[in-house]
């Protein structure tokens, strides 16, 4: 990995769908359709049931930050201008979590519970990455 | 259920090299003076070692083949995991089962690491661990910038906050408290005391960590030496006997460096007390939890140390924060905790230090930081895997 670009996703056959539709500007989640769960991270089968009779339907795109954090160190060369830059899990209406980031508001405002929709006004080298911004 | 590896291993040797900042030596120069130690302290040679475990290969550390070829091993049973901290204890059981299931006679733990020479391996673009397809594997997300293990820990503490209202403030007991044992450690990297403004004038790193609620990057090495217990008896020093064990546990329950079900990652939310599949430890051991006069964990970020609390049931769920406080896991508190002062304040030997500070212990051989009257002493790990050691004074 260069030290130079910022990482990107690694697509696999498991979660192909998942970026194929981001960049159609949909979140679409993985169910199981046998018990009817969905569930992250994409994997080939229900980890619920495992059952691989699996069903991409869209999400709401709706949520509440379940965790955040604000990193302060430059780890990794190509963020280093981002300091101080967040990163939040982001528990969808639907149940399973995401880990992005968090838009449109002061990183001091974060908290546990803040409702927040998807935005997908960012990509990186043709990549969507979801981001949230706060519910409206 | 069957608890028949029951003290049938022991720890008969343990050895170290310098720990340290930026040391001149080879990890594998360090690793042979750990060997060396640890020979002499259990009053073995090099020829009775026919087993290694290692937990931390290269490029951090060193692998099986080169400790074998380098030092003139001829072994018939070796274990290697991948670079990770939280296999410390897998590689302990790994050696105490293969001597109990009679695949080695003495198996060599070796660990010998330099952080300071391989430091973009943290989170840094050669972290390849941190770039695992679908996650890393402290919870890391490249991608968004999250690509430190520091990152896992960060997001677990800012929701246990959030949901118990424990505090930054309070979080400095444990980095304080190790300090205090590590100033009593004459081996000990950090030298000076820490104060709670200190801690928390320190800069932030990942938030709510502080730089000193992240462990120490350091070079050393330590070596432990497992044998059978008939073995054990006819050695130099009085055996501490592996007396139970549980191991790692994993499932969408889990995270690294959370106890069950705080709610990071794909975690339930329904906090409650351990259930008697994670207190295995202690029934194989033959104890009580009440029984262990001290408690030694992976400390790489302060957080962690709360969760070790909480997932063995010291206290309650949401309570560790509190607990912690009042000198309660410092030496001659309630159960004091990494007595050599742990990965946040003697030094980051991927947790063995703490182990050679247990062995110290149970042979009554810790000085000034000897707990009174130790009997058991427990290892045990935020990602609940555990071992219980008895002293056989």
């Amino acid at each position: 990995m260069s030290e130079h670009t910022k990482p990107l996703p690694r697509i696999t056959p498991d979660n192909q769908p998942f970026w194929d539709a981001l960049r159609e500007r949909k979140l679409v989640l993985p169910y199981c359709a046998a018990c009817g769960k969905p569930h992250l991270p994409p994997g080939p089968v229900c980890p619920f049931c495992f059952t691989d009779r699996l069903e991409w339907r869209p999400a709401s795109g709706r949520g509440t930050v379940s965790t955040w954090t604000v990193v302060y160190k430059a780890w990794f060369p190509a963020f280093a201008a981002d300091i101080p830059y967040n990163v939040v899990q982001v528990e969808l209406e639907e149940g399973p979590r995401l880990t992005a980031k968090l838009v449109g508001l002061p990183n001091d405002r974060l908290k546990v519970g803040l409702p927040v929709m998807i935005d997908f006004d960012e990509a990186r080298e043709g990549i969507p990455l979801p981001r949230f911004r706060p519910a409206t | 259920m069957v608890y028949s590896i029951r003290d049938q291993t022991a720890i008969v040797g343990i050895g170290r090299s310098e720990f340290g900042r930026f040391l001149p030596d080879s990890q594998l120069k360090l690793g042979a003076k750990a060997l060396n130690a640890a020979l002499d302290d259990a009053g073995l040679t090099r020829a009775d070692v026919d087993g290694v475990a290692i937990h931390l290969g290269w490029p951090l550390g060193v692998d099986y083949d080169r400790v074998a070829e380098a030092y003139g091993l001829s072994l018939r049973w070796v274990s290697q995991t991948w670079l990770h901290g939280r296999f410390v204890t897998s590689a302990l059981q790994q050696a105490a089962m293969a001597v109990a299931c009679g695949l080695a006679s003495v198996v060599a733990c070796v660990t010998a690491i330099s952080f300071t020479r391989e430091r973009q391996i943290l989170g840094g673009p050669g972290d390849a661990e941190g770039t695992r397809e679908d996650g890393g594997t402290h919870g890391e997300s490249p991608p968004y910038g999250l690509t430190a293990p520091a990152g896992g820990a960060a997001l677990a503490m800012q929701r246990y906050m959030a949901l118990y209202g424990a505090t930054s403030a309070q979080l400095a007991a444990v980095p304080i408290a190790f300090r205090k044992h590590a100033l009593k450690s004459p081996h000990a990297v950090m030298k000076k005391p820490l104060t709670l403004a200190e801690h928390q004038a320190a800069r932030m790193v990942v938030d709510p960590l502080r730089l000193y609620d992240c462990c120490l990057i350091t070079d050393g090495a330590a070596v432990v030496l497992v044998t059978s217990a008939e073995r054990a008896r006819d050695l130099k020093k009085a055996p501490v006997y592996i007396a139970g064990m549980q191991g790692l546990r994993s499932g969408r329950d889990e995270f690294i460096f959370a106890p069950r079900s705080l709610g990071i990652n794909q975690q339930p939310t329904r906090r409650e007390p351990p259930p008697e599949r994670d207190l295995a430890v202690y029934r194989m051991a033959g104890i009580e939890r009440k029984d262990v006069a001290g408690l030694y964990t992976y400390d790489a970020f302060s957080p962690v140390v709360l969760f070790v609390l909480e997932r063995f049931g010291f206290c309650g769920p949401g309570e560790a924060a509190g607990w912690v406080q009042n000198g309660r896991i410092e030496l001659g508190g309630e159960l004091p905790m990494n007595t050599s002062g742990g990965l946040l304040s003697e030094a980051h030997v991927g947790g063995w230090n703490s182990i050679l500070e247990i062995v110290r212990q149970l042979r009554g051989a810790a000085g000034e930081r000897q707990i009174p009257n130790a009997r058991h002493l427990q290892w045990g790990t935020a990602w609940g895997d555990s071992v219980i050691f008895r002293s056989s004074r």
